[in-house]
């Protein structure tokens, strides 16, 4: 049965049948799409069944013509770096369905059927192994998040649905010019035309046009991450934007970028990518400074989380560049780790929003008191985004700063200010809001959490614990892909590297069959060689991850 | 029956459509003359001609040359005639509901329609220069009609002169060029022009020749810097009118202008003929979308953005091969859904039609007129180029084409105005479903089953072609092929 479309398309198949609820059916309407979200959710669990550990190519692979004149494929596939990522957005998505339960008044049917088209959007662009198919859904995502934050968003809700539209499409399209020069280039050397990632991998480019591609791709996902500088976007779209779109802009299309720089520009482009990752750790560890330091002196609690978020991809970006696959195995966990809790805090700050209109941090003050279980809520997800060692954050940022102390020991002690940073604005945050007198007679009566909101928080919290005490769990589906990934990518400073990679099926077949390809039979003196010759590479799986 | 040995075999059934169309806008005519009450039934009557002669392009299923060899039947003319009677349904059902609301309902405005159609059929299929200027004037005469149609308003009027004293200018313009062109090669045939470029040197005189001919090309395409009569006629034209005028002649000129370029071809490298297209697409492209931004007027945004895409559509043509013709044509199908679609919202809108229809007219329209404000955005989305849409995937076609043909920098234009051009395509979008009408201001869309069907096919062809466009890149790409093994 073909796992991966069903549950790729059931969230539209929902938004379609859902369009013909009469739209005063408020109760229905809502029920039916929690009822969709959790069924594809279901659904998608299925891929862990079935899963095979260590494998490292795609898994439950489909694939059909579409369009055979261009050589585009219907081709969907999920591998090692994909599985986390299509798991957190069907786990996601019925959260926030769960957590606006009682938030949406205006056009609820709109607003489901937008975050069920959005769904299926971002799972399609996980799951396609086709460029353009990836393309389509990276593009179709934009629309519905456009129509969440500029109809159901705060007072200036316009321009940053336009902005965070504008900003996005600019680098996509430049991106589409891109790819389709990569597949002309592939095609003048292998004959058929193909828009297939793996039969992409091993394009023979000239420097130069490697370089114009590298950043043609490195723009459009370093706006999605967004990577500093081109962050300025991202905090207008949060504030606005409602908590169910915030929660999903900041839990999964964050994601697209890194997850971009993953699947396309480190394979795609491994020479460049060698030469130009010391600008994108720059400007990572810029980010991750800078992220927080705004985030420390923001006076509304979405803003400073907003920032936050700059400051935590910064660190997936760092992880990614570091090139070693303890760093990118890190890189690829908190990605997953600032879904939870950055998602989590969304929408714990929608809750008192929810209540008083406001998310002024002067405006609270004490409310630890009156709102006791929204109070042990809200510490988890800070304490779980700070870093603090058994939740999932920990495991995260240190296998990144771990990995990328191999390579970029600078950068790593800089990245690590950004740890105590984040315990600093994030503790205070809390200190602000909860603890202390009452300063204001209004949250005097705030009511406590509802049933639903209780509801939506309680998984993300079993999940942040699960992370941080047994990460093995997902590390251990994603190892194999990500060491294939370093050999595609260590290949790349010499051109037997590409030949390498252009065999794709080879190296499969190896990763799953012998174990380890080179890497760990390399001795000490050849690996000091390759480390000074490539971005340095190590596979001893850290061991305080445990 | 063989009248004349140059007429050809079965030369009747070779121009059944257009016989058809010709006889169905006189019966029309007589239709509405001997019953003036039954004008109702004119709309119907006018798309039962289309239907028959969309229908009777199949009767004649061969290749074939015609009156000795000025007249080609071939895949590629019956896929233009489609597309030009897909645009004349398109417009006849959003017109039959306009037309009744506005009172001005009558046979000849269904009559100029089917005979405008007729002389895109024959820019579409002419082998010789005359028989497509002819062509081109039998169309523009409809238009200068069609144009000014609304009597009563001045509006319509003015965009009526405007347009035939500017046509008439452009049309001297070619027809001077083709004087010329017959000068230097002794034909107007194309395939004798053809081998005449094949096997001599490039003049001066060529060069006055092709400038004066694109500059009355461009002029009908709305190219930059020919363009400025474009705002003014559509919006002063019955919007179904608009609608239609900013597709169908367009695709008329373009599939003319490709047989041109492609019989010029072994002269082109030779002389720098396409770094001036290229140049008028990239004007275009540019003033297009720039302009647009600052529109509030909806036709005139359409109108700015409707040389915006001939911009694109004239990439594909800075090199004539079977990829790029077939660009060419998925973009005219393209382009006929998604444009008089949005047209089609736009003349839903009642009011005084001497006005502007303004952004603030369809505020709040996708949470009022949930099923009209759907249709516009989605075209509106397909106009920029955003996938799942029709629009996205003629556009990714014409850049293919053009990074192929090696055309990279015109391309990377193309690609940094349709970043510009979503900003105003969104705003559409902005002020369906996220502006609240003005106070006591609101402008209801009236529309019957005439337009809701239209509005059905064109969300119905935006889609499919944005979904599943491999039928017709087969049909394209094969027809292609064929116009260029001649």
């Amino acid at each position: 049965m073909p796992i991966l479309s069903l549950f790729l398309w059931l969230p539209i198949a929902g938004a379609i049948l859902l369009a013909f609820i009469p739209k005063t059916a408020t109760g229905a309407i809502k029920g039916f799409g929690l009822f969709v979200s959790l069924a594809t959710f279901i659904v998608s669990l299925g891929i862990l069944r079935g899963w095979e550990d260590g494998v490292a190519g795609f898994q439950f692979v489909e694939s059909l013509d579409w369009i055979p004149q261009w050589g585009i494929r219907y081709a969907l596939g999920v591998d090692g770096i994909s599985l986390w990522l299509v798991l957190l957005t069907t786990f996601l998505t019925p959260i926030i369905f769960l957590s606006a339960w009682n938030s949406i008044h205006k056009h609820p049917k709109e607003y489901v059927i937008a975050f069920l088209v959005m769904e299926t959007a971002m799972i399609g662009a996980f799951l396609a192994t086709d460029l353009l198919l990836f393309y389509i859904f990276f593009e179709l995502m934009l629309l519905p998040m456009y129509l969440v934050i500029g109809v159901w968003g705060g007072a200036n809700r316009i321009y940053a649905a336009i902005k965070f539209f504008l900003f996005t499409i600019a680098g996509s399209l430049l991106m589409l010019l891109g790819i389709i020069y990569l597949v002309f280039q592939n095609y003048h050397q292998g004959g058929a035309p193909t828009f297939e990632i793996t039969q992409l991998y091993g394009t023979q480019l000239t420097a130069g046009a490697q370089l114009l591609l590298f950043f043609a791709f490195t723009l459009a996902f370093a706006i999605k991450v967004p990577l500093f500088p081109l962050h300025t976007w991202l905090p207008d779209a949060h504030v606005e934007a409602p908590t169910g779109g915030s929660i999903i802009l900041a839990g999964v299309m964050l994601k697209m970028g890194t997850y971009g720089f993953l699947r396309f520009v480190l394979p795609f482009f491994p020479e460049a990518s060698a030469r130009w990752s010391k600008l994108l750790i720059t400007l990572a560890v810029i980010g991750i400074v800078y992220g927080a330091l705004v985030a420390w002196v923001q006076p509304d609690m979405k803003k400073l989380v907003a920032y936050s978020s700059v400051s935590h991809l910064g660190f997936c970006v760092l992880g990614i560049f570091a090139m070693t696959q303890t760093a990118i195995e890190g890189s690829i966990l908190q990605m997953v780790n600032h879904g939870l809790s950055t998602g989590a805090l969304f929408l714990l700050v929608g809750v008192v929003y929810e209540r008083r209109h406001t998310r002024l941090l002067a405006d609270y003050g004490g409310i630890g008191r009156t709102m006791p279980v929204y109070t042990v809520f809200f510490v988890i997800a800070v304490l779980s985004s700070v870093g603090l060692p058994g939740l999932n954050g920990f495991v995260g940022e240190f296998l990144i700063l771990a990995g990328t102390f191999q390579t970029h020991p600078v950068a790593a002690v800089i990245a690590a200010s950004g740890v105590i940073l984040a315990a600093i604005y994030l503790l205070w945050l809390v200190q602000r809001v909860f603890f202390g007198p009452i300063t204001n007679e209004e949250n005097r009566h705030i009511p406590d959490m509802a049933w639903n909101e209780v509801a939506a928080m309680i998984p993300l919290v079993v999940f942040m614990v699960w992370i941080g005490v047994h990460p093995n769990t997902f590390l251990k589906k994603m190892e194999p892909s990500v060491k294939h990934l370093m050999t595609a990518v260590k290949g790349g400073n010499g051109d037997s590297g590409l030949r390498v990679a252009r065999n794709n099926a080879v190296i499969l077949s190896r990763a799953d069959g012998e174990g380890p390809p080179a890497s760990g039979a390399v001795g000490s003196f050849q690996q000091e060689v390759l480390r000074r010759a490539t971005p340095a590479q190590d596979d001893k799986r850290a061991g305080g991850a445990r | 029956m063989n009248l004349h040995p140059l007429l050809g075999e079965g030369y009747l059934l070779a121009i059944l459509p257009e016989l058809i169309l010709c006889g169905g806008g006189m019966l029309l005519i007589l239709f509405d003359a001997f019953a003036p009450r039954a004008k109702g039934a004119l709309g119907p009557l006018a798309l039962i001609v289309f239907l028959a002669a969309a229908w009777s392009e199949n009767v004649f299923r061969d290749a074939a040359y015609f009156f000795g060899g000025t007249y080609e039947i071939s895949p590629i003319t019956k896929l233009f005639d489609l597309t030009f009677l897909l645009a004349g349904m398109l417009a006849i059902l959003f017109a039959r509901d306009y037309l009744d609301r506005e009172d001005i309902e009558g046979g000849e405005f269904y009559a100029l329609l089917a005979w405008g159609t007729v002389g895109m059929m024959m820019m579409a299929k002419g082998l010789d220069l005359l028989l497509i200027i002819l062509g081109l004037e039998i169309l523009s005469i409809c238009i200068f009609v069609l144009v000014g149609y609304h009597r009563q308003l001045s509006i319509a009027n003015e965009a009526s002169l405007k347009y035939f004293l500017m046509g008439a200018f452009a049309t001297g313009f070619i027809l001077y060029g083709a004087a010329l062109f017959y000068g230097a090669t002794q034909s107007t045939n194309i395939a004798a022009m053809g081998r005449w470029f094949a096997t001599n040197e490039a003049t001066p005189l060529l060069t006055v020749a092709f400038v004066l001919m694109m500059s009355g090309f461009g002029f009908k395409l709305a190219l930059a810097p020919f363009h400025p009569w474009a705002p003014d006629v559509y919006q002063g034209a019955p919007t179904p009118v608009a609608g239609w005028l900013s597709v169908a002649p367009k695709a008329a000129t373009l599939i003319a202008l490709v047989r041109l370029f492609n019989a010029m071809e072994p002269m082109l490298p030779r002389v720098n003929w396409m770094n001036m297209v290229a140049a008028l697409a990239i004007l275009s492209m540019i003033v297009g979308n720039a302009v647009a931004i600052v529109q509030r007027d909806l036709k005139r945004m359409l109108a700015y953005s409707g040389i915006a895409h001939v911009g694109y559509m004239t990439i594909a043509m800075l090199t004539v091969r079977d990829d790029s013709v077939a660009a060419i044509s998925v973009y005219a199908i393209t382009y006929a859904f998604m444009n008089i679609g949005a047209f089609g919202v736009v003349s839903l809108l009642m009011k005084n039609q001497n006005d502007p229809q303004t952004l603030d007219d369809i505020a709040g329209l996708g949470f009022r007129r949930k099923f009209y404000g759907f249709a516009l955005a989605l075209c509106m989305f397909s106009l920029s180029g955003l996938p799942p849409t029709a629009g996205f995937i003629s556009k990714f076609y014409i850049f293919k084409t053009a990074i192929e043909s090696g055309h990279t920098t015109v391309a990377l234009i193309g690609i940094l105005t349709s970043i510009v051009s979503v900003y105003y395509y969104l705003r559409v979008v902005y002020y369906l479903y996220m502006k609240e009408p003005a106070e006591g201001y609101a402008v209801t869309p009236v529309g019957g089953v005439f337009a809701a069907g239209a509005l059905m096919i064109a969300m119905a062809g935006i889609l499919a072609i944005g979904i599943y466009p491999t039928p017709l890149f087969n049909a394209a790409g094969y027809a292609a092929r064929v116009l260029l093994q001649q």
